[in-house]
């Protein structure tokens, strides 16, 4: 077995035991980063020219890779968009300073759809990432080159963030476990924002425990971010010995009609059984604001915030500028025409648009007061279970470079995951299994700060389902 | 209400986006798809609903007042090309 197949905790534990050195797994990523690249394009920004010096820590001598929104001192950062050019920011988000005094090694920055809209890691100005699992499918997004790099083996995790699903989402597409924490849970600080309500950091790798390992070092009180939780950082030491025997576990009353491709739905069946025979209660709730409002909640809200984040984007404090404009309206204009891809157009207008005054009252204020009753919707619906189970897509994933003419149809496809950060929730997608050579993948959300424990509950569905196996990565 | 392509565009301006005639005639498709979806919150009485705001953001945390020290100012210079000594410079706003 080659290193770069070993996951995060055989590795940590390798290192200890002196089995291998940090630059022989170094060496080893590199190799199969080398060997995939040319089919996957996960990467946006490589820095893996050389073993960097040695760090004592927790994570000393492991690698990953960073989705490209997270900031890194003195290494370019994209957001995948035109108008950050080669912008190398002056500090480091905070979720890989954490990593980083850990020990962790950077592998590079990886793409993603620009400032993380969309769900294909097609709307990227550096092209598209390619499915490791079948490299004419799309890895999911925003975060396709994260779930992507881990699924191929580049990494043992990765992180992403997840403003509607872009953790979730690929991760399922991709067959690796991808974790969205509870909003407040991770510090924001020096990611690239889209909608600061709904933005979360989150990690992706191949087992549950080792999402726990990166839990425990990333999930801890930031000073800079106001939204981050204060106080005793939780607890996520993996439990040897995971049950969720006694624990009620909700199916979706209103989502029960809805189709969904087949394995998805045997993947459901298979998933309930297992619970059930570990000792969990199978019921039933009920989200019908959820179900008929949260995709429009969702957009409007997410859409106004981005119209707001991207204002900073002006030409003249980092990025892509020019330097002939006649004067400061025409600098703006050229600057933001050029350098924002479509999508980011399409959706900043929109937020324009709902926030006007004459517009404001009817869209974006309702849509902070929908928002309301999605959270309380969600509030009740946990009085009467612990989890709830669901699909994170309707569908597997499609081919790259096919192209739905009905944006609103495409977005309805994001129902599953998007409500989850209305709410503020953590969610967990993970492995289920095979449907030939795609993975599928499924979701279990919990309460606000129950993050510990749906991890444990991963470990239990794990433990039957067993790990992904490393994707091929278009080698034969 | 449906939106008019010089409704959109003015909004694009506004946006400081200028958009082409085909970039515009998808803007005003897309635009107008989009207020169709929102349409459904009229089937809600939200008269006696508040603003969402998570729990925890009810009380507004502060840091302690204390200055600390950034010590990367030169950074954020280097990557504009708009500087003058230690100031952002903009093209000129007002006519002279």
């Amino acid at each position: 077995m080659e290193l770069y197949e070993l996951d995060l905790y055989h590795l940590m534990k390798g290192l200890e035991e002196k089995k291998f050195s940090p630059s022989e797994i170094f060496t080893s990523c590199k190799k199969r980063i080398d060997a995939c690249e040319q089919n996957i394009h996960a990467f946006i920004t490589r820095t893996d020219d050389a073993m960097p010096e040695h760090k004592e820590g927790k994570l000393a001598g492991i690698p990953t890779v960073l989705k490209d929104n997270l900031c890194t001192k003195g290494i370019r950062t994209t957001a995948a968009s035109k108008i950050l050019g080669n912008w190398r920011p002056p500090y480091d988000a905070t979720a890989w300073k954490y990593l980083h005094e850990a020990g962790a090694v950077l592998m590079g920055k990886v793409n993603m759809d620009e400032f993380a809209m969309g769900n294909t890691c097609g709307n990227s100005a550096f092209g598209p990432t390619h499915n490791p699992n079948d490299i004419t499918r799309v890895p999911g997004g925003s975060s396709g080159g994260s779930a992507a790099a881990v699924s191929a083996g580049y990494v043992p995790f990765a992180l992403g963030s997840d403003t509607g699903g872009s953790i979730r989402q690929p991760a399922s597409y991709c067959g690796v476990y991808g974790f969205k924490p509870t909003y407040g849970m991770v510090s924001r600080y020096g990611l690239i924002s889209y909608g600061s309500s709904l933005d979360q950091i989150g990690p992706f790798a191949r087992t549950v425990r080792d999402l726990q390992i990166i839990m425990s070092v990333i999930g801890q009180y930031d000073p800079m971010d106001s939204s981050c939780f204060r106080g005793k950082a939780p607890d996520f030491t993996s439990n040897d010995n995971p049950s969720i025997k006694g624990k009620r576990i909700a199916l979706v009353k209103e989502f029960q009609s809805f189709t969904l491709d087949a394995p998805i739905a045997e993947a459901m069946t298979r998933t309930r059984k297992i619970l059930e025979d570990e000792g969990a209660i199978i019921v039933e709730v009920s989200l019908p604001v959820v179900a008929r409002y949260a995709v429009a909640c969702y957009y409007a809200l997410a859409m106004s915030e981005a119209h707001t984040n991207l204002e900073r984007y002006d030409g003249v404090r980092y990025g892509y500028t020019v330097t002939d404009a006649a004067g400061v309206k025409e600098m703006f204009e050229r600057v933001r025409s050029y350098g924002f891809g479509a999508e980011v157009k399409s959706r900043i207008i929109a937020g324009t648009c709902l926030t006007e005054p004459a517009r404001c009252d009817e869209y974006y204020v309702a849509a902070t007061k929908v928002r309301t009753l999605i959270a309380q919707e969600f509030s009740r619906a946990f009085g009467e279970c612990d989890f709830i189970l669901q699909p994170v897509t309707p569908s597997l994933p499609g081919k790259i470079g096919e192209v739905d003419d009905d944006e609103m149809k495409g977005y309805e496809t994001d129902l599953y995951t998007l409500p989850v950060n209305l709410a503020g929730l953590p969610g967990l997608s993970f492995f289920t299994g095979y449907a030939g050579d795609m993975p599928v993948g499924l979701q279990l959300i919990g309460p606000r700060w129950s993050d510990p424990e749906i991890l444990n509950a991963g470990a239990v569905i794990e433990r039957h389902t067993g790990s992904p196996k490393i994707a091929n990565g278009g080698v034969k | 209400m449906k939106l008019t392509s010089e409704q959109v565009n003015e909004i694009a301006l506004e946006s400081r986006l200028v958009l082409n005639e085909q970039e515009l005639a998808g803007a005003v498709r897309y635009i107008n798809n989009f207020l169709d979806m929102l349409d459904r919150f009229r089937e809600l009485d939200l008269k006696d609903v508040e603003p969402f705001s998570f729990a925890e953001a009810l009380e507004c945390p502060l840091r302690e007042d204390k200055v600390i020290a950034f010590t990367n100012t030169q950074g954020i210079f280097d990557e504009s090309e708009h500087i003058d000594g230690s100031y952002f410079k903009v093209p000129r706003i007002m006519e002279e």
